[in-house]
């Protein structure tokens, strides 16, 4: 037997081969593959679970999971599976391409690394003569290479750094920092109550949450209250879901703030030891009633008490999760503190099975020559506008009106990293005119983005099992430092981001800001883990994770002082009354959508990450096109079946895509889902498949952090064609 | 199930598997009954014998194209797995279509081999060996080993479907014996046709012969299917459900009007009508060429719908 | 696990599902489909999905199924080549090069658990990664799973995670009146 298994075994390492034949009939021994497992670190989506990667003969053949990472707890999602497909992916951008005809028109030249990169660099240095540096903008989304990026922007001097978190958390984490001077964790694993406010954790994969939420649900029987318009898988597993009417969350949550302190069932001591402005709360949520926000909110006001009460009593093992994506309404700040408020006053702070502060493991930093600040100001003015904003990460939004305005001086040029704007930002006929406005953009994408569709010239980097990365450290209750390594090298004409940069930079004259390479850089990162043999360790495992996690009450030692003005725990804050906002979370019901209207709400599913893998052939397996979620009682209304196309239109655009008329939305709502509809023809796959979401999403933001407010959009609906696709 | 794995070509190989061995069949019992020490029907063991193994051999061919490697159609006959019943039936196949064969050769004419021989090739000459006088000896004796072959083909076909337990449309033993008669009766209405079409036409004690055979036949069919759908009726809810196919599902059209009534009653009424002298008085019958080969045709037509429909609905049929 | 198991005892493989734990994510299929090149649109493994209730009261309900490796399988009795076969360990397999691509199997399974490979042109099912099995390693599935839906072991292991969590919970297995003795089992 064990023979046969052996046999087998050694016939197995050659795909694809069913079933193993014992030894009496075995057929011609086929010649074992030479294997490889090289650990890394999985680039589909922000999670950055560790993989293994199987590569057999030169072909990367599986990814599995590394079960030595506490953040991704050894699982690895469809789409972390699916990567794959993305590196042999045939419409991948294979070598520098500068634009042929008209902008947009998709006429390309495919040029050497040496021209396209002189080619930039020059267009680059004349904006820069022109208009100064300050008229080139740098926006990017979070990645490990993202920082070569950032620090190539501001070498060249512009103070127009753009990053995707006032697209994204931008909100939720002003508030929590404005609140606890940090941005903590919620302990899923061992909490015993939990509240989500469309946090849609089964769907929306955030690790280690989503695996410990289910873990604590179903094992450890904690109790799950979810919040969503939508009928989400989330929904689905939780002991109650309420179809809140959407925007009202705020409501919810000061009646509960209202029941658990007029009843006392606050934790005095922590409150009374750590937390500021206690008073001043309990006066300003008086009025707040549960009767009161029944009617806000359409949740009973009897289970608005219970669920008060529950969660006070279930303190400190309950939490009220915060959700990651908050760009939501126009008071979304405000909301997400009365989430942080609540989660303080019951104390459940840095407990376990509370809300907790994230643990750090210190890197090694390489030093290179600094850079001056830039001297002109953000064209997002967003010191003067959103001053409590994080500045480094400017306000997406307000960038573009201002640009697009010529205020409050030009900028005429556009870099784009490993970010595709066309579809991340609400409006793409805006997003589009912003594009055409500019005299040169260049776009470093892996794929052929509907941004890099209008740029000039297109960078083709690596994707990430053809590149090594910079160490990252992932913060959280279990803290982890990863490795993402080459596992294959480059298909085709592709470069690392670095090798982008430091083409350009040597072109510029700002070579020498970036002279290093990517293996020193890791190394100096590496000196500093506790290991005798750091950088081996982390090239052999991809993972480091220090003993003895997790760390709870490190902030509870008496004299803490938290990173706030007061030091303490502000329930009220005086920072905020100073901007001239709230000091308390004051409620603002939502903007009526108005008879026959719909708003519409983003979401997410577990098998596509944003725009970027709708031409992934084994995500579209599982989720081929998006349609219009639209509840059956207004379609009746509106005599649409299910399967019929639909025109969706707002104040900013239409889109037609077929109807799913389903219960799992409320009445008042609509859903589609994100990065259908592609512009880019190049992206053969996604290319006028479904429609974009980003076409009828209208421009609003938070005012307090900046952050898109995408669910102030309000659409009407009517059927244009007969059934199209079978549900 | 997902698309149905088995086509037409499946719905053909079964009808003409069993077509053959309704054929010899007949043949073989036309062969065995005789006046004295004379065949009784000379005519109809020949024309049998003739035309047995076209079909079946037509039929095996499509089966082996219907694979996803037809060459490896040999590894049937590599194993013999006793619990399947497709390697039986492959095993069965062959010793059944040898036997056709054999009996073909036996009952060709002499003048006919002869002139094929002279066709030949000079260096195939030697083949003259099969041109043998005592071939007819071999007539009564291949007839008498085809007999339980060709029984157990007509039954195969059905068992082929009835063994599997997956599939609660099929799995009942009466499948086996309706695809029998079914086969059987086919047999017998080709006969028909092919007489009935040659310029001299039926002659009154074959037609006597066929007619009462494919009237037993039909009836013992009809006496299987209703059964069937009875016993299915009183089943357990999948078997229900199943039934619920040809009960107001898609395929009640197929079986109600096109296999039950244009395949069994109608032929079975006209060819009743076609007997009624010897039926109700001792009279000689007169078959009339257009009615007999009427009802042959709409035979042949209900074998063929009876296994569509049982080889689609079937696969569709599954437990819940 | 072999090693665990040493040559004292066969063992006999078998999948524990917690479907409740199942989010629909797909993670599953996905991975098998690059663990064992399964071609586009086909799939060993799947998810049954069940919607029900009437607003706001409504329920959704996750299952996934694969091939039961049936202790007594339909699939094996009528191949008539041989080429479907079970291991001492219960592993229903195929033997590629002795597959003909008849299909009997595919409509003998009560589970539908198989397929015909466009690309290989023989029968294909889920092998339980035997290749995988066989090197002391879990199934591709059961690796990746983000919410430990699947468990797999060794029935015949006394003290094994499989036997524990069927000693601890009720199970189920699907489709019981045909007889194949299914060792998919569904904790309730
Ligand atoms: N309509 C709508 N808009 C949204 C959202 C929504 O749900 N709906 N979500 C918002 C949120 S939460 C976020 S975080 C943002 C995300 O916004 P984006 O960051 O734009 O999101 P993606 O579409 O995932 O990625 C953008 C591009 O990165 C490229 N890319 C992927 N990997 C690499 C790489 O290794 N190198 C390089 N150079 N490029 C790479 C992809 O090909 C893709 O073109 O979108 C926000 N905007
Ligand atoms: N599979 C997958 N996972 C991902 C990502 C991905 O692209 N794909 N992206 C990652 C990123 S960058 C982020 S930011 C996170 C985002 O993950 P989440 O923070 O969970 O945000 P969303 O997934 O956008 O879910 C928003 C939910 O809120 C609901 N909602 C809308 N309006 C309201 C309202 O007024 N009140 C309440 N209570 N609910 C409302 C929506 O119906 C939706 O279900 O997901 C991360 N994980
Ligand atoms: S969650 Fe999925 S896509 Fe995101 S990093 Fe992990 S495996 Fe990759
Ligand atoms: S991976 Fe696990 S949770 Fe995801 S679908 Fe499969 S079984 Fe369900
Ligand atoms: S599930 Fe189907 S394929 Fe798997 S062993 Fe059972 S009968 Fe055979
Ligand atoms: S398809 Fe292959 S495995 Fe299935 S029954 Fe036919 S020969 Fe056997
Ligand atoms: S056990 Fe292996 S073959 Fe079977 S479904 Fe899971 S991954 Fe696929
Ligand atoms: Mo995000």
């Amino acid at each position: 037997m064990l023979a046969g298994a052996a046999a087998a075994a050694a016939a197995a390492a050659v795909a694809p081969q069913l079933g193993c034949a014992p030894l009496a009939r075995r057929r011609r021994a086929a010649t074992p593959a030479e294997v490889r497992r090289v650990a890394t670190a999985c680039e589909l989506c922000p999670n950055k679970c560790a993989v293994l990667a199987v590569v057999e003969n030169g072909q990367v053949k599986k990814l599995d999971p590394n079960p030595a990472s506490p953040k991704s707890r050894g699982m690895l999602c469809a789409r972390g599976n699916a990567a794959i497909k993305a590196l042999y992916d045939p419409d991948r951008v294979k070598q520098p391409l500068i634009r042929a005809g008209a902008r947009g028109e998709g006429q390309w030249r495919a040029v050497s690394w040496d021209e396209a990169l002189d080619f930039t660099a020059e267009r680059l240095q004349r904006l820069r003569q022109d208009h100064g540096p300050e008229a080139v903008l740098f926006s990017s989304t979070e990645g490990f290479q993202e920082e070569f990026f950032k620090n190539f922007g501001l070498a060249f001097g512009s103070p127009n750094i753009l990053r995707h978190p006032t697209l994204c958390l931008a909100s939720v984490n002003l508030a929590y920092s404005m609140t606890f001077g940090t941005v903590p964790s919620f302990d899923l694993l061992n909490a015993h109550y939990v509240i989500m406010s469309g946090a849609n954790r089964f769907e929306s994969i955030i690790t280690p949450d989503t695996m410990d939420l289910i873990e604590g649900t179903m094992n450890r029987k904690a109790k799950l209250i979810y919040l969503d318009p939508r009928f989400t898988v989330t929904a689905a597993k939780a002991d109650e879901w309420y179809a809140i009417r959407p925007g009202t969350d705020l409501a919810f949550i000061l009646a509960m703030l209202h029941v658990i302190i007029k009843e006392q069932r606050y934790d005095r001591e922590f409150v009374a030891t750590r937390c500021l402005g206690l008073e001043e709360l309990a006066a300003h949520v008086e009025h707040y009633t549960p009767a009161w926000a029944e009617v806000e909110t359409e949740v009973p006001a009897a289970d608005i008490t219970r669920i008060a009460r529950e969660f006070a009593d279930a303190a400190p093992r309950a939490v009220y999760y915060a959700g990651r994506r908050s760009s939501w309404y126009v008071n979304d700040f405000q909301m997400r503190r009365g989430q942080a408020i609540l989660n303080a006053i019951v104390g459940n702070w840095d407990r376990q099975g509370g809300v907790v502060p994230n643990s750090r493991i210190a890197l090694g930093e390489l030093l290179f020559l600094p850079w001056d600040d830039p001297a002109a100001p953000r064209v997002d003015e967003i010191d003067t506008r959103f001053p409590l904003a994080a500045k480094g990460d400017g306000a997406f939004l307000q960038a573009r009106e201002n640009v697009l305005a010529g205020v409050p001086y030009p900028v005429k040029g556009w870099m784009v990293y490993k970010q595709d704007p066309m579809n991340a930002l609400p409006d793409r006929a805006k997003t589009q005119r912003l594009l055409e406005a500019m005299d040169f953009v260049a776009v470093i994408d892996t794929q052929m983005s509907d941004t890099a569709w209008f740029a000039d010239v297109v960078l083709p980097e690596s994707m990430y099992l053809e590149r090594t990365d910079p160490l990252h450290m992932l913060p959280g209750i279990w803290p982890v430092v990863v490795l993402r390594q080459q596992v294959v090298p480059p298909l085709h004409d592709t470069r690392p981001n670095l090798e982008i940069i430091q083409g350009l930079a040597q072109r510029l004259g700002l070579g020498e800001y970036f002279e290093y390479t990517i293996e020193e850089w890791v190394a100096e990162q590496a000196a500093e883990l506790p290991l005798d043999e750091p950088l081996a360790h982390m090239k052999q495992h991809g993972v480091f994770t220090p003993e003895g996690a997790p760390f709870y009450g490190r902030t509870l030692a008496p004299g803490f002082r938290f990173l706030t003005r007061s030091g303490k725990i502000e329930l009220y804050s005086q920072r905020l009354a100073e901007a001239g906002h709230d000091p308390l979370p004051v409620y603002a019901p939502p903007r009526p959508v108005g008879e026959g209207s719909f708003r519409m709400v983003l979401g997410r599913k577990a098998t596509h990450t944003h725009a970027s893998t709708t031409n992934n052939v084994w995500l579209l397996e599982q989720t081929p096109t998006n349609d219009l979620w639209l509840h059956p009682e207004p379609a009746a209304r509106l005599g649409i079946g299910d399967g019929d196309l639909v025109e969706v239109a707002s104040a900013v655009g239409a889109v037609r895509l077929p109807a799913r008329v389903t219960p799992e939305i409320r009445p008042d709502c609509v859903f589609m889902l994100h990065g259908f509809g592609k512009k880019s023809k190049h992206l053969r796959q996604a290319h006028g498949n479904g429609a974009c979401d980003a076409d009828v999403l209208v421009t609003a933001w938070d005012e307090v952090s900046g952050n898109a407010a995408f669910h102030e959009t309000v659409v009407t609906v009517r059927k244009v064609g007969k059934e199209e696709r079978r549900a | 199930m997902p698309e149905p794995r088995w086509g037409f070509l499946i719905v053909l190989y079964l009808f003409l598997g069993g077509l053959s061995a309704g054929l010899f069949f007949v043949s073989a019992l036309a062969t065995y009954l005789q006046r004295g020490t004379e065949p009784a029907y000379p005519r109809l063991a020949r024309v049998g014998a003739l035309l047995a193994p076209w079909p079946v051999v037509a039929g095996s061919a499509l089966l082996v194209f219907d694979l996803g490697h037809w060459y490896r159609f040999y590894k049937l006959f590599v194993t013999f797995e006793w619990r399947s019943p497709m390697s039986i039936g492959a095993w069965l196949l062959a010793a059944f279509t040898g036997i056709t064969v054999l009996s073909f050769w036996s009952w060709l004419s002499a003048e006919t081999l002869a002139a094929l021989v002279r066709r030949l090739p000079r260096r195939l000459r030697f083949l003259r060996v099969v041109d043998r006088p005592w071939r007819e000896a071999l007539r009564r004796p291949l007839a008498m080993a085809g007999f339980p072959l060709a029984v157990g083909v007509g039954i195969y076909t059905g068992v082929l479907l009835g063994a599997v337990q997956a599939r609660p449309f099929w799995n009942t033993n009466l499948v086996a014996q309706m695809f029998l008669f079914s086969a059987l009766s086919t047999g017998c209405a080709l006969l028909i046709l092919a007489l009935s079409l040659r310029r001299a036409g039926l002659e009154a004690g074959e037609a006597r012969l066929l007619f009462s055979l494919d009237i037993v036949l039909i009836v013992l069919e009809l006496f299987v299917v209703l059964p069937y759908l009875i016993h299915g009726a009183l089943s357990p809810l999948a078997v229900r459900e199943a039934i619920g196919l040809v009960m107001g599902g898609p395929f009640t059209f197929s079986f109600w009007v096109l296999f039950f009534t244009l395949g069994l009653l109608l032929p079975l009424a006209l060819e009743l009508w076609e007997m009624r002298p010897v039926l109700l008085a001792r009279q000689a019958l007169h078959p009339g060429r257009a009615v007999a080969a009427l009802s042959a045709v709409l035979v042949l037509f209900g074998g063929l719908v009876l296994r569509y429909v049982f080889v689609f609905a079937g696969q569709v049929s599954a437990f819940q | 696990m072999r090693e665990r198991l040493g040559l004292t005892r066969e063992a006999r493989w078998a999948l524990a599902l917690d479907a409740r734990k199942c989010i629909d994510c797909k993670a599953c299929v996905v991975a098998c489909k690059a663990e064992n090149d399964v071609p586009l649109h086909k799939f060993r493994n799947r998810i049954n999905e069940e919607r029900g209730g009437s607003y706001p009261r409504l329920r959704a309900s996750f299952e996934p199924e694969q091939c039961h490796h049936c202790a007594s399988p339909s699939c094996v009795r009528v191949c008539p080549t041989g080429a479907s076969y079970q291991r001492d360990d219960g592993l229903v397999l195929v033997h590629a090069d002795d597959c003909i691509g008849c299909g009997y199997c595919i409509i003998a399974c009560p589970y539908d658990a198989r397929f015909f490979n466009p690309k290989t042109r023989v029968v294909d099912k889920c092998t339980m990664c035997v290749h995988r099995v066989d090197a002391g390693r879990e199934p591709a599935c059961v690796e990746t799973c983000p919410s430990r839906v699947r468990l797999f072991g060794d029935l015949n292991d006394g003290d094994g995670a499989l036997r524990r969590a069927l000693d601890a919970r009720r199970a189920q297995v699907k489709k019981e009146q045909t007889g194949n003795d299914p060792q998919l089992y569904y904790l309730v």
